[in-house]
């Protein structure tokens, strides 16, 4: 357990500072990210004052991506969490108990999963977002909504898909095989014996889940039905887009928050799930 | 179970998640609190929103609005998108945008296959040594960014900074093979990375597998080389999977092309998805799914098919399955 | 008559997340040319891990290796991976020992029986063919043009050891390692092959190394035997003298294991009982100590030499079978 490598604790390390913005952030002695610096408009990188600079309207980048932290972590935390919960009874009780139901839901998740991601996310925000009166403005708070609910159903498949997978695989070992003809009652075979093996296989998956999220939420931001002007790091590179021929740093700052958090996320699954593929070859 | 039966009972299944996803995009229409004929036509009369959900079905419940739908898709109407000034058919729109996404999809498949075929079978020969190390460190890295920052990127450093390559547009190979790949060479790489940093570890993982069978100590022991082994006796089992993931990416290529489309201005079929949810362009918008879904699906069989020309095995343990 | 293959000292380790895994321990062994000679043991206990090292076809980051292997007068162990494989086909040739796993299954019979040739012989593609069909046919597998365009799921065990047979003798080789060329057939299937390889023997003058389970095969199969325990040669003689006059109480456990029914082929090595001692974790007297029913405290502390009797016959034990204990 403790012999984790120097990319490890780097991703530990940088994920943990995610997290420590994510909630933490407000009490920093940051401008609001939306505080217009009139006076440094386009600063580059490492600026006195503007330690990752400001963009072409005024905004620190620096205030803005510990901002956007916050924005991004909660969305893609709140949707795996939706996702893999919903995702995993949905796909353990499929495959423990067989038959009809078993059936309904392999095709439920394969109609889910025959939709690439981003259209099925895109289509879902785009209906889910969409006002009675369509000339008002949806308020962001809807649009958070909105995207979690939908990266959640985006979500479910595939955190369904692999739960039943491992779930197939464990119930049909000796144990269950046993507590079921001792007569011990499903609900508990479910939570002793199921859920405890099928659980690392799913914490593998959830790390690159939150990947997955965070780079949804960031594509549907490009796309313009994200977070339109709430900061998020989508929103920031977005935003940036905009300046790419005179300030590209305004990118390379969202890009790299991103990128690294994802890295980490990815490098964290990895680790996981060689850990357990060492403790299945034991078994 | 004969081979025939087989490959009705597949295409069946098939079929029944095309309806499904259909029915699915197209309940998902009606869930929304507005009425779709106004914001189809913002600015047409109500006598002519009256023509137009009798024309669409709006008027008919849900099941009805989607068979309308489906007798028209099938026979080759994917309905029309509504400007103030008129309408265009979808098919048009699909007969422009899906040759240019087909092709930036197959450029994308060749490219990401010819990098990672080689590195996966290097850093399987090599496994647990340096080059070994460096490409799968490497390759975790760079897949781990997502597509449209390597757009991005590239838009600024390929495209500004150097200015060698346009950043935007496209152009039809009737305009001259390098301008056509000029437009592509970009968006192609962006798309590529990710693929070629899954392939290559799947071609690993599975080469590695194969290279501790007896039947490459056998190989060995009639004395060929081992660039014959790996190539002639490894590499072709190991090729099902990574072949399997090749035909399952399409689908997320869609997907990523989206983005990838409208940074480029490419104008493909993931721009076209983003139009039409962009405009509200909602018949548009069920039909390009339905066009994606039904590509998808394709795939899947085309994986089903080919499978048997890989692995031999495949063929007939299926059938007596 | 000088030797044809001759191993000396030779020790196989296994980097194992157990730890070092001894397969073999300072094996030393010679084939005079022209004989065959069988290699019994338990399973497990290294008989073909030294067969796959003798020819220099263990692979892997995990494995170390040490001794000299001089094959024909070439020093196999000072060469280049390249000059060992020149020798392959021609020199040296394996039956592998599951005829399941060491056919690639994605490819047809023809292009694996036919590519030694070519590569080894640089024969054409059709000659090649047309002397696999021979092939097949030497090793009587009927409708072999037939065979030739199979893959090797569609055809018998006993069909696809024929095949690995062919494909091994396919260039006339020098020296042929047999692994259990019939553990995985059935009895009438196996005295066939056997009997196959005594006249593919004669035919092709080829010296043979006869891996086996069964002390009935060896009997009527070989020059001389050797008998493996826990990585070790504990014995080696002449077949005859080794079935007159053993000098092991291991080989002694294990011809009393087989049921006396039939002497015969067809009598595998039963139980004897205990187990092998673990591979990672060598004692420091005789391995066999354990089970040995001679076994003295000088055996669990002492780990046995080699010893030698005037007539050559070697054995690896404090108190062997015929002296006074
Ligand atoms: N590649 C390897 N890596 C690690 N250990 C190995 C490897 N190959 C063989 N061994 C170990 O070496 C020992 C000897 O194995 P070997 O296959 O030579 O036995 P054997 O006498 O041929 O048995 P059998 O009669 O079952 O074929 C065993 O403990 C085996 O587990
Ligand atoms: S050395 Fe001792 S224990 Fe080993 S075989 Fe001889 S008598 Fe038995
Ligand atoms: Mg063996």
């Amino acid at each position: 357990m403790r012999n984790y490598t120097k990319p490890t604790w780097f991703a530990i390390g940088w994920l943990g500072l995610m997290m420590f913005f994510s909630l933490f952030g407000w009490l920093l002695p940051f401008k609001p990210w939306n505080f217009v610096f009139e006076d440094d408009l386009e600063v580059g990188l490492f600026s006195s004052g503007h330690l990752l600079g400001t963009d072409s309207n005024g905004y620190d980048l620096l205030s803005s991506a510990v901002a956007g932290t916050r924005m991004s972590v909660f969305i893609a935390i709140a949707a795996v969490g939706l996702g893999g919960f919903i995702g995993s009874v949905l796909g353990i009780l499929a495959a423990y108990l067989r038959g009809k139901i078993d059936t309904v839901m392999v095709t439920i998740f394969n109609v889910g999963l025959s939709v690439p991601n981003l259209v099925l996310a895109l289509a879902l925000v785009s209906v889910l977002a969409t006002n009675v009166d369509i000339n008002q403005a949806v308020p962001t708070w809807r649009r958070v909504m909105v995207l979690i609910i939908s990266l959640t159903i985006v979500l479910i498949p595939i955190l369904g898909r692999i739960a039943r997978g491992a779930t197939l695989s464990w119930s049909g070992r000796e144990f269950v095989t046993a507590a079921r003809s001792m007569g011990m009652k499903d609900s508990k075979i479910i939570l002793r014996h199921i859920v405890p093996n099928v659980l690392p296989a799913l914490i593998a998956v959830a790390f690159l889940a939150v990947g997955v999220v965070i780079i949804a939420e960031a594509s549907l931001s490009i796309l313009g039905v994200g977070i339109p002007d709430g900061a998020s790091w989508g929103g920031m590179i977005a935003r940036g887009r905009n300046d790419l021929e005179y300030a590209p740093h305004v990118l390379y700052v969202p890009i790299v928050f991103l990128a690294l958090t994802v890295i980490s996320t990815n490098h964290l699954g990895d680790v996981v799930r060689s850990k357990l593929d060492s403790r299945e070859a034991k078994v | 179970m004969s081979r025939i039966s087989f490959w009705l009972q597949r295409v069946a299944q098939l079929l029944i998640v095309l309806l499904l996803v259909t029915f699915g995009v197209s309940l998902l229409l009606r869930l929304i609190p507005v009425d779709l004929a106004t914001i189809l036509l913002p600015v047409g009369t109500e006598e002519e929103r009256d023509i137009l959900r009798n024309e669409l079905g709006f008027d008919k419940g849900p099941i009805g609005y989607y068979l309308q739908w489906l007798g028209n898709f099938v026979q080759g109407d994917f309905g029309k998108i509504y400007f103030s000034g008129g309408t265009e058919e979808v098919s048009d729109h699909l007969k422009v945008a899906m040759p240019r996404s087909l092709l930036l999809m197959v450029y994308t498949q060749i490219l990401s296959l010819a990098i990672a075929i080689p590195l996966g079978v290097l850093s399987a020969y090599r496994a647990g040594r340096r080059a070994d190390k460096i490409i799968s460190n490497t390759l975790f890295t760079l897949s781990s960014i997502p597509n449209f920052a390597i757009a991005l990127l590239l838009v600024i450093f390929v495209g500004v900074k150097f200015a060698w390559l346009p950043t935007l547009g496209y152009a039809p190979i009737s305009d001259g093979v390098w301008e056509h790949f000029k437009h592509m060479i970009m968006p192609v790489i962006s798309l590529s990375l990710g693929l070629i940093a899954t392939y290559t570890r799947l071609l690993r993982a599975d080469m590695i597998a194969a290279l501790r069978e007896d039947y490459v100590t056998m190989a060995a022991s009639k004395g060929l080389s081992d660039s014959r082994i790996l190539w002639r006796h490894v590499f072709r089992p190991s090729s099902m999977t990574l072949l399997t993931s090749a035909a399952l990416s399409m689908g997320g290529l869609i997907g990523g092309a989206i983005v990838i489309e409208s940074i480029f201005a490419t104008y493909g079929i993931g721009f076209e998805v983003f139009a039409a949810i962009a405009g509200r362009q909602y018949v548009a918008l069920q039909s390009t799914v339905a066009v994606i879904a039904l590509f998808y699906v394709f795939f899947n069989l085309v994986v089903d098919v080919s499978s048997g020309f890989v692995d031999p095995r495949t063929r007939d343990r299926r059938v007596n399955a | 008559m000088s030797a044809l293959l001759s191993v000396k000292n030779m020790s196989i380790n296994f980097d194992t997340p157990r730890g070092s895994l001894e397969a073999v321990r300072g094996v030393d062994i010679e084939i005079p040319a022209g004989t065959s000679v069988g290699v019994v043991g338990e399973s497990g206990s290294g008989k073909t891990v030294m067969c796959r090292a003798a020819m220099g076809l263990l692979q892997g980051s995990n494995v170390k290796r040490s001794g000299t292997v001089i094959f024909d007068g070439h020093e196999l162990t000072a060469m280049s991976k390249e000059e060992v494989r020149n020798l392959f086909g021609s020199g040296m040739a394996m039956i592998f020992q599951d005829p399941m796993t060491a056919l690639n299954p994605v490819r047809r019979i023809g292009s694996q029986l036919s590519e030694g040739l070519r590569v080894r012989l640089g024969m054409s593609k059709a000659d090649a063919l047309a002397r696999s069909k021979e092939l097949l046919e030497l090793v009587r597998i009927p409708n072999a043009a037939a065979v030739l365009k199979s893959f090797p799921y569609q055809l018998s065990g006993g069909m696809r050891q024929r095949v690995m047979i062919a494909i091994a003798i396919a260039c006339n080789p020098k020296l042929l390692f047999a692994d259990e060329p019939t553990t995985a057939l059935d009895v009438t299937v196996q005295a066939q092959i056997l009997q196959l390889l005594r006249e593919l023997r004669e035919d092709l003058k080829m010296s043979m190394v006869l891996v086996t389970h069964d002390l009935g095969v060896v009997a009527g199969n070989t020059d001389y035997v050797a008998v493996m325990y826990a990585g070790e040669v504990v014995e080696y003689a002449p077949t005859k003298k080794l079935f007159a006059d053993m000098r092991m109480p291991y080989t002694e456990a294990l011809l009393e294991s087989i049921p006396k029914v039939d002497h015969k082929s067809g009598t595998r090595l039963a139980m004897i009982a205990g187990r092998l001692p673990d591979p990672t974790d060598r004692g420091a007297g005789c391995s066999f100590a354990p089970r040995c029913k001679y076994a003295q405290e000088k055996c669990r502390q002492e780990h046995p030499e080699l010893k030698k009797d005037p007539d050559g016959h070697l054995y690896r034990c404090w108190f062997p079978i015929g002296e006074a204990k």
